[in-house]
């Protein structure tokens, strides 16, 4: 395996972090301003609702935390922050960027639509603030898939950074 | 079937607003309960519970119930207009009130005490002066002859054709499914109305007709209903809903038939609003609110003051319209 062919590995692998953290850190702020347009429109007429609205409205944010774990794992398992540096291989290097990406995309889209579902959690809420409990699992359903995508992300960054894994994706086989 | 909805986050603010003024509307018992009042002053506790609460002093005249409905409605209409992205759902209903002041204007006086949003003071008063020109788009696109000149009895019947163009040209301009079927159904709906109103005084429709139109693409239904000039062949011309409801209108005594149709086209935009509670936040949430709180108020001016005047509780009861909760 050629120095430059670690390099271009190790760059796509970082790009694949940068992917992680940056798309799922937009959809959080994103899905965020969603439930907050709603819950400060509810708040200028029963600002007593804001405890209830509070945890809808903080919600989204998690996807953004995901991101920035899926990103530092790929940057520790890769030995960038501490640890033994990994000679990435080019099929590697593709594959976790690859991961990076999926894992933005997944928190993207999961991040915005929680905004919507916390809104209309809100509301719900707005409307009978007596169903503030029931209105949170809205938005935590969603919240499931957001935890599969990290999930899954971090059993591929694990797995791919094994020696093994590393060997089966190298050029020279 | 439940037009398409999408949402719009711009639209949160004032969306979760009108999350929390929903509470404040009631429903049918409670107007039911109302007209069961036997005092006045037993109406107060009960009134203290909608959007007149605010409204309501010590030293109120009962007689003045009609403003008060009115000045609660375009106060909450234009809190809510200075939160929207975009204006125009509000200003649908706004204009109205543009119109009864141009009302005024054309009638010469200078007073103009309804809410609008389109003519200033300035406008009115070069209008009240005799200067056309100054006259809306809707207005100046009116077919009838203006050399004739605006006679006071054709007044109302150009003005309200001037404010469904200006509503059909708005709802063009929101591109929203549900605003589009509530304004289209409004406009058939009045065509008619106008039209059985005009029959029932043995007029000629064609006459009637130059002063509404044109009406976008209802100005060739408008001819061929004036042409047909029978309500027993229009359900034929208007199917759907409109054609329902002249239907259910004929099972009324005869001189019911056009109010019941009328009370009935008032529910049935009320239902067709109701589908913009479905929407977390959009333009077509705010339209929706409006269109019920407007119904609410025609509600209570008309409880309230059908209580006062010692109207009896089932003629009230029959002209209750449809609520929104």
């Amino acid at each position: 395996m050629t120095p430059e062919l670690i390099e271009v590995g190790r760059g796509l692998c970082y790009a694949g972090a940068g992917m992680a953290f940056g798309l799922a850190g937009a959809g959080s702020a994103w899905g965020i301003a969603i439930a907050s347009h709603q819950a400060a429109g509810v708040m200028r007429e029963k600002p007593e609702l804001f405890g209830r609205m509070l945890v809808m409205i903080a919600l989204p944010g998690t996807q953004g935390f995901y991101g920035f774990i899926a990103a530092i794992l790929m940057m520790t398992q890769t030995g960038l922050i501490g640890g033994t540096e990994l000679k990435i291989t080019l099929g590697t290097g593709i594959a976790l960027f690859f991961i990076g990406l999926g894992a933005g995309i997944a928190l993207l889209v999961s991040a915005i639509k929680q905004g919507e579902a916390a809104a209309a959690g809100i509301s719900l809420i707005a409307r009978r603030p007596e169903e503030a409990g029931r209105a949170i699992l809205f938005p935590a359903f969603v919240e499931t898939y957001a935890v599969v995508a990290l999930l899954a992300t971090i059993l591929f960054i694990v797995f791919l950074t094994q020696p093994t894994a590393l060997q089966f994706l190298s050029i020279q086989g | 079937m439940i037009p398409r909805l999408t949402n719009d986050a711009h639209w949160g603010f004032v969306s979760g607003r009108i999350s929390v003024l929903e509470n404040r509307f009631m429903n049918k018992d409670f107007f039911l309960s109302l007209i069961s009042q036997e005092h006045i002053s037993d109406l107060i506790p009960y009134l203290q519970e909608t959007f007149l609460k605010d409204y309501l002093t010590p030293v109120m005249a009962w007689v003045d119930s009609g403003d008060l409905t009115d000045e609660c409605f375009s106060n909450t209409a234009l809190s809510l207009r200075s939160e929207c992205p975009s204006s125009l759902p509000v200003d649908m209903f706004l204009i109205q009130g543009d119109y009864l002041n141009l009302k005024n204007a054309l009638m010469g006086r200078t007073e103009y005490p309804f809410a609008g949003v389109t003519l200033s003071q300035e406008h009115l008063l070069s209008i009240a002066g005799g200067d056309l020109s100054e006259l809306p788009q809707a207005m100046r696109e009116a077919e009838f002859n203006w050399e004739t000149g605006i006679q006071p009895e054709t007044i109302d019947i150009i003005l309200d054709g001037a404010y469904l163009r200006h509503l059909l040209s708005m709802a063009q301009e929101i591109n929203s499914e549900l605003i589009s079927k509530y304004v289209r159904f409004r406009v058939i709906s009045y065509i008619i109305t106008v039209l059985w109103r005009t029959l029932k005084k043995n007029q000629p429709l064609k006459k009637c007709l130059q002063y509404i139109l044109p009406l976008s693409d209802f100005s060739s239904i408008a001819n061929e209903l004036a042409a047909a000039g029978n309500p027993e062949v229009w359900i034929s011309l208007v199917d759907g809903d409109v054609g329902d409801l002249i239907l259910d209108a004929f099972s009324m005594p005869k001189d019911e038939q056009v109010p019941g149709f009328e009370l009935g086209v008032q529910n049935h935009l009320i239902k067709l609003a109701k589908d913009g509670k479905l929407q977390t936040a959009g333009p077509e949430r705010v339209f929706a609110f409006l269109a019920g709180l407007q119904a609410e108020m025609q509600n209570l001016k008309l409880t309230i003051n059908g209580r006062v005047n010692r109207i009896d509780q089932k003629v009230l009861r029959s002209r209750l319209r449809e609520c929104y909760v």
